[in-house]
């Protein structure tokens, strides 16, 4: 197996910097998957991780000015990494202003991700730094647990408010409940609840907008205030927007009853989405 | 017995002294002198010194004057100030040193040696006067001996340069390993975990073009190992001074220099270096030999082969991070070991005391633990008048040579 990348464009390697620090909120171990033509960044849905899921996309074409990479087999032409996310980004930290940054998997006693930044410098030799990040090849065997995680339709489908609102109510409500009920309805509602044997706190967020929903028949049946609603664990999403330091251009919601609700984030050209389970 | 007044400027610089010697020890010799006032700091298992030397001429008033003791014997002895202060009694008095350099007028600060106090005073606009006293322990101050001039190795480095390289590094990884040829210059993380912790770390290396830096002498092909934490310290002090950071050094075990002259202020920063030891410890006389000895035997031990604990003996590691030990033990300046590659090296490395009086017994640690060392480094009073009374039973006064300047009190010197 063998994957080699290159990134010059500055604006995209600041760009693939901040995907790794968002992925490094997020999650502490993922499985990082290169195919030909796309990236992944994959949380599978164990119960170490509680039951979260995450599944992070980007076109290659868009950040590597070289990429190759030859996969498991021809017709697995696929790699299927696991690494400690944080190696990655404290790694890419070096590379703020960096000439050129290449990626590589190599093997040095063990299989590694080496990075190797080119920093500019004042005189003519060029300044090299080199981080290899230890990983772990993931056997054939378990990619079947790391694919594209299935989107069942979903009862409400909502546009979210600033991120970084939702982030400072729900930390504030952390600290009263870990119980967290998100409901949202067909008209651009959205609310956030906690409810204790004291004091119950909602947040309403109005005028939010629903994107247009594939499946038009449920829509008819159902009246456009009907909320649908899912509990959560509030640490989950916490850590969830704790990770979006950055607003992202698109950000929908969609709601599961009592099933799960699932986050779908568009960071310019890189997909995120992000599924948490409902509490039984 | 000291005196000396500060503008607001003077008093960050100062400020930034005392934090970037905190990153060494928890305690502050305050040791004014003819040459002007030096703060010291050692750690506690002597891996490394910092002194920050502010001449007189730094100050806006400097006064220093030594007791003479008149004694019955009719030799005087001339005292001078023994002053030992915590860190956490200072630290905190130069906190926010911006704004410590916008508000004040006047820094002041003098000892009254009655009462073994050191006062420090802040004098801001309207009249308005911030008092510390802090009362300083008795102690003889340390200055290691260390001539820089006849380490092989000399680098000059603008301190942005070392700073960014040293962003590389996650603070958890304690050591960092220096590797330089007549051509290039390399940083990159120590290997000094086992074999089970290697497969998690992630291994950096920075390689900077001898054009970079101001000045490029390396004698000979070396690779060394310190602590990366106090390397730090120094690059916090270099961000109020103007001048590039000199590093001296030599072989592995020898102890390294970091040091910054900007004419009014000297720092020197001496820390100790990893030596890898092939055979046990002997005798504090084999300090000086062994230098020589094992750097030939080291040569046949070239990296090519992983170094287990079977071939070295083993002392183990204390893990705690400020390095007290509680048991003496002796170091030998040991073999060079050509570190190559991140996996070759599956030693856990020491940082072992400094000390002529006594000889340790190295403990053996089962598994496939190595055996590293740090360096000695050697150590004398500041004056000679009488053996102190130290806390640590090692304090002993270390005969580094055969230095004339240690005929008479063991100083420092830097010419």
């Amino acid at each position: 197996m063998k994957f080699r990348g290159k990134i010059v464009d500055g604006a995209c390697l600041n760009h693939f910097t901040r995907i790794s620090n968002m992925i490094a909120k997020l999650a502490k171990t993922c499985t990082l998957r290169i195919s030909p033509d796309k990236l992944n960044f994959i949380l599978c849905d164990k119960l170490a991780n509680g039951g979260v899921s995450m599944w992070c996309e980007l076109e290659q074409e868009n950040f590597f000015s070289e990429f190759q990479m030859e996969g498991f087999s021809a017709e697995n032409n696929e790699i299927y990494l696991e690494l400690t996310s944080e190696n990655l980004s404290r790694a890419l930290k070096t590379a703020q202003n960096a000439r050129a940054l290449k990626i590589k998997l190599t093997n040095k006693h063990f299989p590694c991700l080496t990075v190797s930044v080119e920093l500019f410098s004042m005189s003519s030799s060029t300044r090299i730094a080199t981080h290899d990040i230890p990983i772990k090849v993931i056997p054939r065997k378990l990619w079947k647990d790391l694919q594209e995680p299935m989107v069942p339709d979903p009862d409400v489908s909502i546009y979210l408010p600033v991120l970084k609102t939702m982030k400072s109510v729900v930390e504030k409500m952390k600290n009263i409940s870990s119980h967290l009920v998100v409901e949202a309805n067909r008209d651009g509602e959205l609310n956030l609840k906690i409810e204790t044997e004291l004091v119950c706190v909602t947040t309403h967020f109005k005028d939010l907008g629903n994107p247009p929903l594939a499946s038009e028949s449920t829509s008819q049946d159902r009246n456009p205030e009907h909320m649908a609603e899912v509990h959560i664990d509030i640490r989950k999403l916490l850590q969830f927007l704790a990770g979006q330091q950055v607003n992202p251009t698109k950000a929908l919601c969609n709601i599961v009853t009592n099933k799960m609700v699932h986050f779908h984030l568009l960071h310019e050209d890189v997909s995120l989405q992000y599924f948490i389970p409902a509490l039984s | 017995m000291l005196k000396c007044v500060m503008t607001g400027s003077q008093a960050k610089v100062f400020g930034k002294a005392v934090q970037s010697l905190s990153r060494i020890s928890d305690q502050l010799w305050l040791d004014p002198s003819r040459k002007g006032l030096a703060l010291r700091s050692v750690n506690s298992s002597r891996s490394a010194y910092g002194c920050v030397l502010f001449s007189p001429v730094f100050f806006q008033h400097y006064q220093w004057s030594t007791l003479v003791k008149m004694n019955e014997n009719e030799h005087d002895t001339t005292l001078n100030l023994k002053c030992k202060l915590g860190m956490k009694s200072i630290l905190p008095i130069f906190r926010c040193l911006n704004s410590l350099e916008r508000n004040i007028e006047k820094c002041k600060i003098f000892t009254r040696s009655d009462k073994c106090k050191v006062v420090i005073q802040f004098f801001y606009r309207h009249g308005i006067k911030r008092t510390h006293n802090i009362c300083f322990e008795e102690s003889q101050p340390l200055q290691v001996i260390f001539d820089k001039n006849v380490c092989t190795n000399t680098l000059m480095i603008q301190p942005r340069l070392l700073a960014d390289a040293i962003v590389l590094f996650t603070s958890s990884q304690e050591e960092v390993t220096l590797a330089v040829t007549p051509l290039n210059f390399c940083l990159k993380s120590s290997n000094e975990e086992s074999m089970a912790d290697l497969s998690n770390a992630v291994y950096s290396e920075m390689f900077v073009g001898s054009d970079d830096f101001d000045f490029f002498q390396i004698g000979m092909n070396t690779e060394i190992t310190f602590c990366f934490k106090e390397l730090k310290g120094i690059l916090t002090f270099s961000e109020v001074t103007h001048a590039p950071i000199s590093i001296y050094f030599d072989f592995p075990g020898k102890p390294l220099a970091l040091s910054i002259d900007d004419m009014l202020v000297e720092a020197n920063f001496i820390l100790a270096t990893l030596a890898d030891e092939p055979s046990r410890a002997s005798s504090p006389q084999s300090l000086c030999l062994s230098q020589k000895r094992k750097r030939s035997d080291l040569i046949k031990k070239k990296a090519g082969k992983n170094v287990t604990g079977q071939t070295l003996e083993c002392i183990s590691r204390k893990a705690a991070p400020r390095r007290i030990y509680p048991k003496e033990t002796l170091t030998n300046i040991s073999a060079l070991e050509n570190c190559g590659s991140p996996g070759m090296k599956r030693a856990n490395g020491d940082i072992s005391e400094v000390s002529e009086s006594s000889v340790s017994n190295t403990e053996e640690v089962p598994g496939s633990r190595c055996l590293r060392k740090f360096s000695c480094m050697f150590f004398g009073a500041v004056s000679s008048d009488q053996q102190e009374h130290f806390n640590h039973p090692f304090d002993s006064l270390a005969r580094a040579s055969d230095s004339e300047e240690d005929m008479n009190n063991g100083r420092f010197s830097l010419s």
